[in-house]
C-alpha cells in the first residue's frame, strides 16, 4: 500500500497539533504543512511583550526547525495555498505547484477583522496578528509618541499595556461596532474605559469615525462625529475572522468559517477543518459556533487529525464559554481567562 | 453565396481600422464553439456583447465606439454599466486562480457611456419598412429591446405600458441611488425615437383586452415581466408591518412610501432584498439585516453590492430559514431555524435543510419578504396557460399556442437579470420578424482577421483591479435633499487604466506545425501552461478542439499547440519564436445584417 499523503494548510496551534497527532497515529504517512507566512509557529499572546521590548523575537516562536525534522513533517513556509481542487484532491500553490493529497486539514486560523467602513483605510492602519505586524509596530513606535487605538478586542488591551510601558500617549476609541468578542453594553463599556483611564489612557467618546487623513508620514488626522484628533499611529483592533477567502468557490461550505460537523468533517471525504477557521454545528448547542483561543485550537486540531486517521471523536463544548457575536456564537477560552 | 438567397454585408461592429483583404466570416459550428471556450466573457454575456472590442476601443480613447459596440447588442450601456449582474466578470480569464481579479468589465462599460462624445455615430443598420405591425405589452428591458430591434428591422411598433412612465423593472424595481433616472430616461428615449409608439397607463387585460390588440396588429409580444411577489408561506405573513419586497421598492420609486420602522429584517438573497434593505436605511431605519438560508457565497448579487450594503451598516444573517413571523396584530419579530447546506440544485441554487430544535428569534418591527417574483396573469388572454393562468410559450420560438401571440423576457422564463431580459427580447424580435416576413434579417458569425501581435505590456498583467469609487463617508449618501448615486464612476483615466488589464482574449494565437522546429523556446517563455506538447488533438462533434492529449515522452510528441483557453495573449511566444511560426488573428463573434439579393 502506498504512503498516505496528508496536507495541513496553516501553521498555528491547530495545524501543529494536528500534525503531531497525525504523526503519532500514522507513522508511515507523508505530512506536509503549508504556511503562507515565512516564519515558524509563534505564540500570538506574546506579541505585545515583544513590542514592549520585554522579550526577543526568537522567544515568540514555538518549535525549532529540528523539531519538524525529528517528527518527519515537511514544513513549507512562505508558500501560499491559493486554491484546492477537491475533485482531483490537489492543493494549488501561489507559485503554480500542484500538490496531491489523500487527507487534508484546513487550519488557517483567523486574520484581523476590519469592518467594511474601515477597509478603505487599511493601508494606514496597523493590526497585530503576526510577528511581521509586531515588527511594523516596533519600527513605527520608534518614530512616534502617540497612538490611537480603534476597536477593543483583547489584543488591543494587551497592546495598550505594552504601549504604556513604552511611555506612549494612548487614546482609545471604543464603540459598539468595535468591541470583540462580546457585545459592548453600557456596563462593560464603563468597566473597560474606567480601567483604561486608571492606567492613563485617554478615552475618546464618539459614535463614529468620519474621516482619516494621512497628513505626514508619522501624522494622521482622524475626524470623529465629535472632534478632530491627531495621532502618530493608528491601530485597528476588531477581533479576528476566519482566514478562508482562498477557498471560496472550491465547493466547500463557507459561512463565517468552514462549515463542519461536530466531528470537524467538511462536505468532502477526508477533508477536515480545525481551529479558528472552522465553524462548527454542534447539536448540544443547537447552533453554529466559531472557536477562538489557543486551547480550543489545539484541541480541535488534535480531534481533526485523529478523525482523519480513522477515529470518531466529537468536539466537546462548554456552553458557559460560548459568546454570541454578530449572530455567530464564539467559543473563547480567552474570555474566561481575561 | 449563403443559403436562402442572402449574402453577407460588411461587419457592423468592429473597428474598421484594420479591415482589409485578410478578413473572413465563418458560421462553422466549430468556430462558434471556439468562441464559447476561448472568449469566456463574451459567451457568458446573455446578449453576447463583444467585450474585448469595447474595452480595446475605450483604451484607444474611442469612447463613442466603445459605447456603440455595447449599444447595438445590449441597448442600454449607461444603465447596464451601473446595474448589470456581470456574468462576464465571473468568467473573465483574469479572474482565474493565480491570475488575479477579473477585469472590471461593467464599470468600463459605464465609462464608455459617461465619456462618449455628444453626437457620436450610431452603427445600427436599419431595414426598409416591412408594412407589418407589432404590439408589445410592457416597456421593461425585454419589451424595449424587442421594440428596438423590431423597429430597426422595419416594423411599426406600439408598446402598451401599465405604468405612467416606461422602463418597467428598470424604473420601478431598481432604486435611483443605483440607477439615476436621467441616465435611464435618455437610453429609453434612444429606443423610442426610432418611431415607436408608446401608450402609457394602459393595463392590458384590464383597460384593453389582449384579443382586441391582436386584431389590430400582425403580432403581439407579451413582455410584462414578473410583478407578483412570492410569499414565504409561513404563519404571520399577513401581520401589519410585513411587506412584499418588490411592491415595497416600487412604492418607494413611485413616491408612495416615505417611512419605515426602526428594526427591519429583509428575507431574500437577490438584488431586490438588497435594494429593500438599502432603501430602508434611507427611509430612517436604524437596524437592518438581510436573512438568508445559505451563506454569502449564495447571494445573487455582486460583490460590490454586498460591500456597499455592509458599509452602510446592513448585517447579513446567514444559515437562517424563516419559520414564522411573530406578533399579535403587528410584527414583533421573526423566528428562524438554523440550516445545514446540502447539495445544490442542477441550476446551481443552494439547497438547505432546516435543523430541528435550532430555532431562534430576531426582533423586528418591519419584515420585508424579497424572495422572488412571478409573472402576473394577463386577464382574459387566449392561449395555453399554466395553473396560475400565466400565458405559456416555447422558450426557443417565443410562440404561444395562439398564432401571432408571443411571450418573452421574465414573463416567459421567470425572474432573471436585466441583461438576460434584453437578450430574450431581442431574440423574440428576431423570431417575430422571421415569422412575419419569411426571411432572416441578421446572423451571428465569427469574423476572423489577420492581426498583429498584442501591444499590451507584460507589466499590465499585474496591474491591480481598480474598484469603483463610491460616495464616502457613508453619511453623505443619506442626504435628504437629493438622491445620491452611490457609485461615483471612474474618471476617464481610471477607465483606461483598468482597460489595460483586459488580456484581449479575442486574439487567437496559433503555431504552424509545418514551420515549427520543436525548439520549445515558446514553452520556456510561457507565463503558464498555455503551450503544450501533445500527442493527439481530440475534436468534438462540431470539429472544435475538445481536448489536447499531452505527453511528457518526447518520442510521442506530434505537435506543439497553444491552448487558447489557457493563453493570456501576452505574445511572449511570438516574440521568442526563432522561425516565426506563430500567427495572431483577431476573432470576433458578431451579429451582421443579411442583405436580400436583387432578383434582377
Amino acid at each position: 500500500m502506498s504512503m498516505k499523503r496528508f496536507v495541513i494548510i496553516g501553521n498555528g496551534p491547530a495545524a501543529n497539533h494536528a500534525a503531531k497527532a497525525l504523526r503519532e497515529n500514522s507513522s508511515e504517512s507523508r505530512i506536509t504543512i503549508f504556511s503562507k507566512d515565512p516564519f515558524r509557529s509563534y505564540r500570538a499572546h506574546l506579541l505585545p511583550d515583544f513590542i514592549a521590548g520585554l522579550i526577543k523575537e526568537e522567544d515568540l516562536y514555538n518549535s525549532s526547525y529540528a523539531h519538524y525534522n525529528e517528527m518527519d513533517i515537511n514544513l513549507r513556509l512562505g508558500q501560499r495555498v491559493v486554491s484546492v481542487d477537491f475533485s482531483k484532491r490537489n492543493v494549488i500553490l501561489d507559485h503554480k505547484e500542484v500538490v496531491p493529497f489523500d487527507g487534508l486539514i484546513v487550519a488557517t486560523g483567523g486574520k484581523p477583522r476590519l469592518p467594511e467602513q474601515f477597509q478603505l483605510f487599511q493601508d494606514i492602519m496597523l493590526t497585530l496578528k503576526t510577528p511581521l505586524d509586531a515588527r511594523m509596530w516596533v519600527e513605527k513606535l520608534s518614530n512616534v509618541d502617540s497612538v490611537l487605538i480603534i476597536g477593543g478586542d483583547l489584543t488591543s488591551l494587551s497592546l495598550t499595556k505594552a504601549l504604556l510601558k513604552l511611555h506612549k500617549r494612548v487614546k482609545f476609541i471604543l464603540n459598539d461596532d468595535a468591541f470583540w468578542p462580546v457585545p459592548l453594553n453600557e456596563e462593560i463599556y464603563r468597566a473597560v474605559t474606567g480601567r483604561l483611564e486608571q492606567r492613563g489612557v485617554e478615552i475618546v467618546h464618539c459614535r463614529r469615525i468620519r474621516r482619516i487623513t494621512q497628513l505626514e508620514e508619522n501624522l494622521l488626522e482622524v475626524e470623529t462625529d465629535r472632534e478632530i484628533l491627531e495621532t502618530g499611529v493608528l491601530g485597528a483592533f476588531f477581533g479576528l475572522v476566519p482566514d478562508v477567502g482562498f477557498l471560496a468557490r472550491t465547493g466547500l461550505d463557507i459561512d463565517r468559517g468552514i462549515l463542519v460537523d461536530e466531528f470537524l468533517k467538511t462536505r468532502f471525504a477526508n477533508v477536515y477543518a480545525a481551529g479558528d477557521c472552522a465553524q462548527v454545528y454542534h447539536p448540544a448547542l443547537r447552533d453554529y459556533w466559531v472557536s477562538i483561543g489557543h486551547e480550543n485550537a489545539t484541541a480541535l486540531g488534535r480531534i481533526a487529525a485523529l478523525n482523519l486517521a480513522g477515529s470518531h471523536f466529537e468536539v466537546q463544548v462548554k456552553p458557559e464559554s460560548i459568546l454570541e457575536v454578530g449572530g455567530v456564537k464564539i467559543n473563547t477560552s480567552w474570555w474566561t481567562e481575561f | 453565396m449563403m443559403a436562402n438567397g442572402f449574402a453577407p454585408e460588411g461587419p457592423i461592429n468592429s473597428n474598421t481600422e484594420h479591415e482589409g483583404p485578410n478578413v473572413l466570416y465563418s458560421t462553422d459550428p466549430a468556430d462558434f464553439r471556439y468562441m464559447t471556450v476561448n472568449v469566456p466573457c463574451q459567451s457568458a454575456c446573455p446578449a453576447l456583447t463583444n467585450i474585448p472590442a469595447y474595452i480595446r476601443a475605450l483604451y484607444e480613447s474611442k469612447f463613442g465606439l466603445s459605447y456603440e459596440i455595447n449599444r447595438i447588442v445590449n441597448l442600454f450601456p449607461g444603465t447596464l454599466g451601473r446595474i448589470c449582474s456581470r456574468p462576464c466578470e465571473l468568467k473573465c480569464r483574469h479572474g482565474e486562480s493565480e491570475l488575479g481579479k477579473p477585469v472590471n468589465i461593467c464599470h468600463i462599460k459605464r465609462a464608455a457611456a459617461d465619456f462618449r462624445p455628444p453626437g457620436h455615430t450610431y452603427l445600427s443598420p436599419r431595414f426598409a419598412p416591412s408594412g407589418k405591425s407589432v404590439c408589445i405589452v410592457g416597456s421593461g428591458p425585454a419589451g424595449l429591446a424587442a421594440a428596438h430591434d423590431l423597429a430597426i428591422l422595419g416594423f411599426d411598433v406600439t408598446i402598451y405600458e401599465a405604468c405612467h412612465e416606461p422602463g418597467g423593472m428598470l424604473r420601478y424595481g431598481i432604486p435611483d441611488f443605483r440607477l439615476p433616472r436621467d441616465i435611464l430616461s435618455e437610453e429609453i428615449q434612444n429606443v423610442l425615437r426610432l418611431g415607436i409608439s408608446l401608450k402609457l397607463g394602459v393595463n392590458v387585460g384590464v383597460d384593453i383586452s389582449l384579443e382586441t390588440i391582436m386584431a389590430d396588429f400582425n403580432a403581439v409580444l407579451v413582455a410584462s415581466g414578473c410583478y407578483e411577489s412570492m410569499k414565504l408561506g409561513v404563519p404571520g405573513e399577513n401581520l401589519a408591518g410585513v411587506y412584499p419586497g418588490l411592491e415595497y421598492v416600487m412604492d418607494v420609486a413611485a413616491g408612495y412610501k416615505e417611512s419605515i420602522g426602526k428594526k427591519v429584517v429583509v428575507t431574500g438573497a437577490g438584488f431586490t432584498a438588497f435594494d429593500c434593505s438599502r432603501l430602508a436605511l434611507r427611509l430612517g431605519a436604524e437596524d437592518v439585516s438581510i436573512c438568508i438560508r445559505g451563506f454569502e457565497e449564495d447571494l445573487r448579487v455582486t460583490h460590490d453590492e454586498i460591500l456597499e450594503a455592509k458599509r452602510e451598516g446592513i448585517k447579513i444573517r446567514s444559515l437562517s430559514l424563516s419559520k414564522q413571523i411573530l406578533g399579535s396584530d403587528k410584527v414583533e419579530g421573526i423566528e428562524f431555524q438554523r440550516t445545514r447546506p446540502i447539495e445544490r440544485t442542477s441550476g446551481g441554487r443552494r439547497r438547505v435543510q432546516p435543523i430541528e430544535g435550532s430555532e431562534f428569534v430576531v426582533e423586528a418591527d418591519t419584515v420585508i419578504v424579497a424572495i422572488g417574483q412571478a409573472p402576473r396573469p394577463v386577464t382574459g388572454s387566449p392561449g395555453e396557460k399554466n395553473d396560475r393562468g400565466v400565458l405559456l410559450a416555447d422558450r426557443k420560438t417565443f410562440q404561444s399556442s395562439t398564432p401571432g401571440l408571443y411571450v418573452t423576457g421574465d414573463y416567459l422564463t421567470g425572474p432573471t437579470t436585466v441583461i438576460e431580459a434584453i437578450a430574450s427580447g431581442r431574440r423574440a424580435a428576431e423570431r417575430i420578424a422571421q415569422d412575419l416576413t419569411g426571411r432572416n434579417f441578421r446572423e451571428w458569425a465569427v469574423r476572423i482577421q489577420d492581426f498583429r501581435i498584442t501591444d499590451r505590456d507584460r507589466s499590465w498583467d499585474v496591474l491591480p483591479r481598480i474598484e469603483m469609487p463610491t460616495v464616502l463617508p457613508v453619511k453623505d449618501r443619506f442626504l435628504n435633499e437629493e438622491v445620491v448615486e452611490v457609485e461615483s464612476g471612474y474618471s476617464s483615466e481610471q477607465a483606461q487604466e483598468e482597460s489595460k488589464r483586459c488580456y484581449l482574449c479575442y486574439l487567437h494565437y496559433e503555431i504552424d506545425v509545418a514551420k515549427c522546429i520543436y525548439c520549445r523556446y515558446c514553452i520556456d517563455n510561457a507565463p503558464r501552461d498555455c503551450i503544450k506538447l501533445v500527442k493527439q488533438v481530440l475534436l468534438d462533434e462540431t470539429g472544435a478542439v475538445k481536448e489536447l492529449v499531452e505527453t511528457t515522452n518526447w518520442l510521442d510528441v506530434n505537435a506543439v499547440v497553444i491552448d487558447n483557453s489557457r493563453c493570456i495573449r501576452c505574445g511572449e511566444c511570438v516574440r521568442v519564436c526563432p522561425v516565426d511560426c506563430i500567427s495572431v488573428s483577431k476573432v470576433e463573434l458578431l451579429e451582421r445584417p443579411l442583405v436580400q439579393e436583387s432578383k434582377a
